[in-house]
């Protein structure tokens, strides 16, 4: 009897991990065709932020499925619909992924420094932020919440790595000579429309053209700060997250001194 | 008073005529270029017309002559009828529209409404109608099929073509009239449902046969199933099969085995997913069929055309089934017999080496879709897709949508359960970069392509070839064009405001040639002036 109890409780025991591991299976299955293009296959990020470490909207299992139902507006996070088990099995392998390789914190700088040399190095000239700046490049209101740490430092020392599709740069050559260059705003199979350096739209039909040249360059230029000011550049950025008291505070900050 | 008597008979027929749309004219309704009769224009699907009002010297001067705003929303996938000068057509949201096809001014409307307790798979739309007589035929996405009466929209029967209540099943297609007939099948491969095609008597609206598109055991084919997995089989049918009269055989393309990537839970060929098959039109008993991608893992459902053809074969002319498959190759077989002919990829792949004398695929090995994903070629939408191809006998030329690029593909264990989607993960393929497109004009005995118009993304829209040395095909970014059918020459163009999901239709009335085209929630009708 005692040794049927043992037995049932092995066999329950090889059953739970047999689900657990067959839930896992479909976690990574789903996190791999679903999140791993933004998050990064072992979720440290990429255009998306690093889900290691403390999380944004909460460490919860709760908080992660919230997050994923529907999605972060502004973040560049869609909503997914997925099965109630899917959504449980993805939510189980992310807290895996979290637990096997907690990253450290990221190093702390001075974000009004930050603020400082982004205003000083022109980046709101093509750049806003709580519609301040310009709209060349992509918004920063809420970056810090829509891009990983790496992916902003990346970003800035080496533009060209990933370029958002939104925000190609290409080169226009028409028939009759004239030169545009742009970033790439919509396109069919007859037309295109870029946005120029002028902030200014420009719509060109492929038959009047000589050349349309997508370029894997991006148009924003390669900085090289100080470790000092990439590390206060990065604080700053990173401090974006949408909530519109963040930028606010760091003005009213940068004011205080 | 004899000659009253025989007048007040000619008047009879006259009116019933003038109503009524017979299967005689649906026989023939490739040589009645005034209307529109049946999803694909006609029995064989080669959607070309002999109208050459518009042509390619004057199609440049081609304009709106009405449009009409269903008010329904979603992307419009009807295909419309016309017939007696009144054009008739369905929304995604399940209700009928019948316009004058000269002005598209309304005449009548119907709406559907879907019992709130209804559970089924395929969420809203509606790919259109079927005519008989003086009555219209519609499957709705809770896979009920509604007789309508062609003179005022009144409902005239409903009937289940299967359970609304586990949520499985779901309709999407247009039904095909055979003869006294009503045939059709279901959405929904991707819920494990088991795959069927039916026929209805469409007078009544009774069942007269179904087949099954998963032998059960006992039956030929359940063999290529292993264990149960045959129950949860999919293989549905959601697009109209095409008729041979001569031969009295119903073809229809069958989807994919479920679940869609994960084929280790199905071990065999999976008869008879990814097949063409051919059914006797009184019994649905198979004549015959062809398996295109035997143990399918990418989703390569078979439910493109099967475009029926008489063409020289060897020096013979020769029954042939022509279809531009999803899994990138392009088939011709012998309708008579389903005995492979020859197949030529038409777009790139590599998840077969080729194909041999029997048809069968050549698998690439260890090319399965996994956890971690796994690159093919074509795209999970396959090369091609539902979107109608065309083939116009002047050029001998055969138009086509294609869909160029790959996927990374992935795959994991997944449990059934009724009513939820049974497929191998929730995203199942992701494209690596901007997959383009283009319209094909290939000739169909060699494989060879005459000539290819460039789109710049995949497109989900059909062709239409006609006499005036056109082909009119649409894109993904809303445009509908008019090339040379001989050339690939863009002779007109215009921007609908919506993706085109659907493919163009012709007629002719009082001597005006007429293109229409859905688009988002509204039908458009183009003439020249």
């Amino acid at each position: 009897m005692r040794n049927a109890t043992l037995i049932l409780f092995f066999l329950t025991l090889a059953a739970m991990v047999r689900l657990n591991a067959e839930d896992l299976a479909t976690g990574e299955a789903v996190f791999n065709s679903n999140c791993a293009i933004c998050h990064g296959s072992e979720g440290t990020g990429g255009r998306g932020p690093n889900l290691h470490g403390p999380l944004r909207n909460g460490d919860q299992d709760s908080d992660i499925e919230k997050v994923i139902r529907n999605g972060l507006p502004g973040t560049g996070m869609p909503k997914f619909d997925l099965e109630k088990d899917e959504l449980h099995a993805l939510v189980e392998y992310i807290q895996s992924l979290r637990h096997a390789s907690p990253s450290g914190p990221h190093p702390q700088g001075d974000k009004v420094a930050g603020k400082r040399l982004y205003d000083s190095s022109g980046c709101s000239r093509c750049h806003e932020i709580d519609n301040q700046g310009g709209t060349l490049g992509p918004s920063l209101t809420r970056v810090g919440a829509s891009r990983s740490y790496e992916y902003l430092k990346t970003s800035i020392v080496d533009p060209s790595a990933d370029i958002p599709d939104d925000y190609q740069s290409v080169k226009i050559v028409t028939r009759d000579g004239k030169h545009y260059q742009g970033v790439w705003v919509n396109e069919d199979s007859f037309t295109i429309q870029i946005r120029l350096p002028d902030e200014s739209f420009a719509s060109f039909d492929k038959q009047g053209l000589q050349e349309e040249v997508h370029e894997k360059k991006s148009l924003m230029p390669a900085y090289h700060f100080s470790d000092t000011d990439l590390k206060n550049l990065l604080s700053y950025l990173s401090s974006l997250t949408g909530d519109t008291q963040t930028a606010s505070d760091a003005r009213r900050e940068e004011k205080a001194r | 008073m004899r000659l009253t008597i025989l007048f007040a008979v000619l008047l009879c027929l006259h009116s019933a005529d003038g109503a009524d749309v017979t299967y005689n004219q649906l026989a023939h309704a490739a040589e009645h270029p005034a209307e529109w009769l049946t999803y694909w224009g006609d029995y064989h699907a080669t959607r070309f017309r002999n109208l050459k009002q518009i042509d390619d010297h004057n199609v440049a001067q081609l304009r709106l002559a009405w449009l009409f705003q269903t008010g329904a929303s979603g992307s419009s996938e009807t295909v419309p009828l016309v017939a007696n000068g009144v054009m008739y057509f369905t929304t995604p949201e399940s209700g009928i529209d019948a316009v004058d096809a000269r002005s598209g001014r309304q005449l009548w409307h119907y709406q559907y409404r879907i019992p709130k307790e209804a559970k089924y798979c395929c969420g809203n739309l509606n790919r259109g109608l079927a005519i008989l007589g003086r009555r219209l035929y519609m499957l709705t996405p809770d896979t009920r099929l509604l007789a309508i009466d062609t003179r005022n929209g009144s409902l005239l029967w409903n009937v289940e073509v299967a359970p609304s209540t586990g949520g499985a099943y779901g309709g999407t297609e247009a039904p095909l009239i055979v003869k006294d007939k009503v045939v059709l099948g279901t959405a929904a491969g991707d819920y494990g449902i088991r795959g069927f095609v039916d026929a209805y008597d469409a007078e009544t609206g009774k069942r007269v046969w179904r087949f099954w598109t998963i032998p059960a055991p006992g039956e030929p084919g359940n063999e290529s199933w292993g264990g149960d997995s045959w129950k949860h089989g999919g293989g549905a049918t959601w697009m109209t099969g095409t008729y041979d009269p001569a031969l009295n055989l119903i073809y229809w393309g069958i989807g994919n085995p479920a679940p869609d990537l994960y084929g280790a839970i199905r071990p065999g060929d999976n008869l008879y997913s990814d097949s063409v098959v051919a059914l006797d039109a009184d019994t649905g008993k198979l004549k015959w069929y062809f398996q295109f991608t035997p143990h399918d893992v990418y989703d390569y459902d078979a439910t493109e055309t099967p475009m029926l053809l008489d063409l020289p074969w060897h020096g013979k002319t020769r029954r042939l089934l022509l279809q531009a498959n999803r899994n990138g190759f392009f088939y011709l077989l012998d309708r008579e017999t389903g005995k492979f002919l020859q197949a030529k990829a038409f777009v790139k792949q590599t998840w077969a080496k080729g194909i041999d004398s029997k048809g069968r695929p050549i698998r690439v090995d260890n090319l399965d879709p996994t956890s971690k994903g796994t690159v093919v070629c074509p795209q999970c939408a396959g090369g091609t897709n539902w979107m109608a191809p065309s083939y116009s006998p002047l050029t001998r030329l055969f138009y086509f949508n294609v869909r160029e690029g790959c996927d990374i593909f992935f795959a994991k264990p997944p449990v059934y359960k009724e009513g939820t989607s049974y497929w191998s993960t929730s995203i199942r393929a992701a494209a690596m970069e901007h997959q383009p497109g283009r319209v094909t004009a290939m000739d169909p005995l060699t494989g060879e392509t005459k000539w290819k118009f460039p789109l710049y993304s995949s497109p989900w829209a059909g062709t239409l070839a006609t006499s005036g040395n056109l082909v009119f095909a649409g894109d993904e970014d809303g445009y509908l064009m008019a090339l040379q059918a001989d050339t690939g020459k863009l002779l007109w163009r215009v921007n609908t405001g919506s993706r085109l999901v659907t493919s163009p239709i012709t007629y002719e009335l009082d001597g005006k040639q007429y293109i229409t085209m859905p688009s988002g929630n509204v039908v458009l009708t183009f003439s020249l002036p």
